[in-house]
């Protein structure tokens, strides 16, 4: 393990050194405390097997955040910006510590949504607009990247059951474009076919491993095979070869393209504390994000 | 000593302090900041439209050519920290009629330091993609960027400051901005000629929605739709008061724009300071009545003019490079906006 996961060192070290004094992580090296940013680091270094100490402090940091109703946001002054909150579950996750911090937090999106409304079959846009998932932001539309987060956090957390887990796959798999793949979460708008994205694909793919069959996303697997082979950008590759890991479809070369990706920093400067803990994380995680993270809850 | 060289030297930023942070951008703002400098609206209308057959052209004397005839003074510029927010929504390879060109975004870089600028930074916030290195990539602007060490700043994860929304149209009491914007002396829309099917046109005043940080608006900036598109670019230009737009009309997109229609050769760019005015501009270059665009319409009286006969043209006749855009029928926004 450790000779073969040698081209990290420099990476891991980059993450560690984004850690606050105060506890928890900043987006970018000198900068101030996030609530994402920390709950990345805290996915990306328990899976590297960090410091406990460290790691409880980053999970303090993210629960002395959390609201009273169990959300955790960008920032205190927008709390309606509550996309964090799946983020932290996973963070919290393997932690009796903060046990009680992630049931809130799970609570929390077990009640919350979107905007939704019955569909109309003469609408401009074709989904379905009544599958409840989760928005990024409140009082908005559920689209593809929370709503699969918030999928993966819920089952890590024991509540893969929950009819809102069903619903949320459910959401899923309605925002697949029939040629293959995800995007933010439109198929059709003035009866056109809208274009994948490999990031939303393959965090939708993550997600969805356990709640759909094989034949279900062929389409969107083959799409993302295919796409992943020139893909060298962070975000993408990340979370690509995450959800083809996640159904068994990790191509041979994973481990050298997210070294190429983080190479990539030379040309484009350093990445930020998600996406240096996405890639540890897709270089780790040979079956999905869920197999690298710790304390996965049996079901309730 | 070239003009790349020069770009280089004057910007003197390294690789590593090259693109996807804040680095290189100065931390806290001396002299005029963005906010205070723009308390004083700036309604002239004047609007250059040059001919730019085709991305080969060089565009930089083309914007400088410009910036003399629209009488932008080195005083202005020199010494100044300027942002240029393109339009780069989703990344798509080969699909250049989508996203600002690299060539015109390279070339609006080249022209502000020509000027004296102490820093040029392109940033964005992309609506579509949360990965900016892939839109980068897929674009051909990274390319640009790396070549000419041109530092690059997403905007969606930007920390962002509070302000009080000063358009009023929406329910939004605050907007919250990228902390760059707070830290720029001059925010230059450099957008894409293109028709929307929402907004009907996408030109200069709707790329600002661009400059919203995801982390606070989401992705796509979908709370923005929710409170009305066009509502939210009144805001957004209200209150970021923007001090000039260029547009990249050498490739547009017609029909199902802003990402699906088809790409459509007007050959020029257009540019001036006063958005609402450009943005009229193309419009009429592309055959569409501005008065009937929601958002101009709203702009017009407010913000600046969308009125022909109180914008001073510059350079060639819009009658002389007028090319009907196609608008699809079945798109609300686009029906009934032809120009007569």
């Amino acid at each position: 393990m450790k000779r073969k996961g040698s081209g990290i060192f420099p990476h891991l070290e980059a993450l560690r050194g984004r850690e606050l004094d105060a506890g928890g992580f900043s987006h970018r090296p000198g900068g101030e405390y996030r609530a994402d940013a920390t709950a990345w680091a805290v996915m990306a270094l328990s899976a590297t097997g960090s410091r406990k100490d460290l790691l409880e402090n980053a999970r303090n940091r993210l629960a002395a955040g959390q609201k009273q109703d169990g959300r955790v946001c960008i920032s205190p002054e927008h709390p309606e910006a509550f996309w964090p909150t799946p983020l932290a579950i996973l963070a919290w996750n393997g932690s009796p510590a903060h046990r009680e911090a992630r049931s809130r937090a799970v609570s929390f999106l077990q009640v919350t949504t979107g905007i939704h409304f019955e569909k109309d079959p003469e609408a401009i846009v074709t989904h379905d607009t009544s599958i409840k998932g989760w928005p990024w932001i409140a009082k908005t539309h559920s689209v593809v990247e929370p709503t699969a987060l918030s999928l993966t956090a819920l089952r890590m957390a024991g509540h893969g059951e929950h009819e809102r887990a069903r619903e949320a796959a459910r959401m899923l798999m309605d925002r697949q474009l029939p040629a293959g793949g995800w995007n933010y979460g439109n198929t059709f708008v003035y009866g056109q076919e809208l274009y994948p994205q490999p990031e939303n694909t393959g965090i939708a793919l993550d997600a969805l491993a356990g709640s759909a069959s094989r034949e279900d996303v062929l389409r969107s697997l083959e799409y993302l095979e295919s796409r992943i082979v020139r893909l060298r950008a962070p975000l993408s590759l990340g979370w690509g070869l995450l959800g083809l890991g996640a159904w068994g479809a990790r191509p041979g070369k994973a481990r050298n393209w997210v070294l190429e990706s983080f190479k990539l920093q030379e040309k484009f400067g350093p990445y930020d504390t998600t996406l240096l803990s996405l890639l540890l994380l897709a270089y780790l995680a040979e079956s999905g994000l869920g197999s690298v993270l710790e304390g996965k809850e049996p079901a309730a | 000593m070239t003009l790349k060289r020069d770009t280089r030297e004057r910007n003197g930023w390294t690789r590593r302090e090259f693109l996807l942070g804040s680095a290189g951008w100065g931390i806290a703002a001396s002299g005029s900041s963005l906010l205070a400098s723009c308390t004083k609206r700036d309604w002239r209308a004047d609007t250059l439209i040059a001919r730019v057959p085709h991305y080969g052209t060089d565009i930089a004397t083309v914007l400088l050519q410009g910036f003399r005839e629209l009488r932008v003074q080195s005083g202005e510029i020199k010494g100044k920290r300027i942002l240029l927010k393109p339009n780069l929504i989703e990344p798509h390879a080969g699909a250049g009629h989508i996203n600002t060109h690299p060539e015109v975004v390279r070339a609006a870089v080249e022209a502000f330091l020509r000027l004296g600028a102490s820093n040029v930074l392109v940033a964005e916030g992309p609506g579509h993609s949360r990965d900016s290195v892939l839109v980068l990539e897929e674009s051909g602007l990274g390319d640009v960027l790396v070549e000419d060490h041109i530092p690059f700043l997403d905007l969606n994860y930007e920390t962002g400051y509070a302000v009080k929304n000063l358009g009023g149209k929406t329910r939004f009491s605050t907007l919250t901005l990228p902390a760059a914007l707070a830290q720029a002396d001059w925010v230059v829309s450099l957008a894409k000629m293109k028709t929307h099917h929402w907004t009907g046109v996408t030109l200069s005043m709707k790329n600002l929605f661009g400059v919203m940080p995801g982390i606070y608006y989401g992705w796509p900036k979908n709370i923005l739709h929710w409170e009305g598109i066009e509502q939210c670019i009144f805001d957004i230009n209200a209150t970021v008061k923007p001090h000039f737009a260029i547009v990249d009309g050498v490739v547009g997109m017609e029909g199902d724009g802003p990402i699906m229609g088809s790409p459509h050769h007007a050959g020029v760019v257009v540019m001036g300071r006063n958005l609402a005015a450009v943005d009229a501009t193309c419009a009429r270059i592309m055959g569409i009545d501005p008065t009937r665009v929601a958002h101009l319409k709203a702009a017009s009286g407010r913000l600046g003019t969308i009125r022909e006969s109180d914008i001073p043209q510059r350079g060639e006749k819009v009658a002389s490079v007028r090319t009907d855009f196609a608008l699809v029928d079945k798109i609300h926004a686009q029906r009934g906006l032809r120009l007569q």
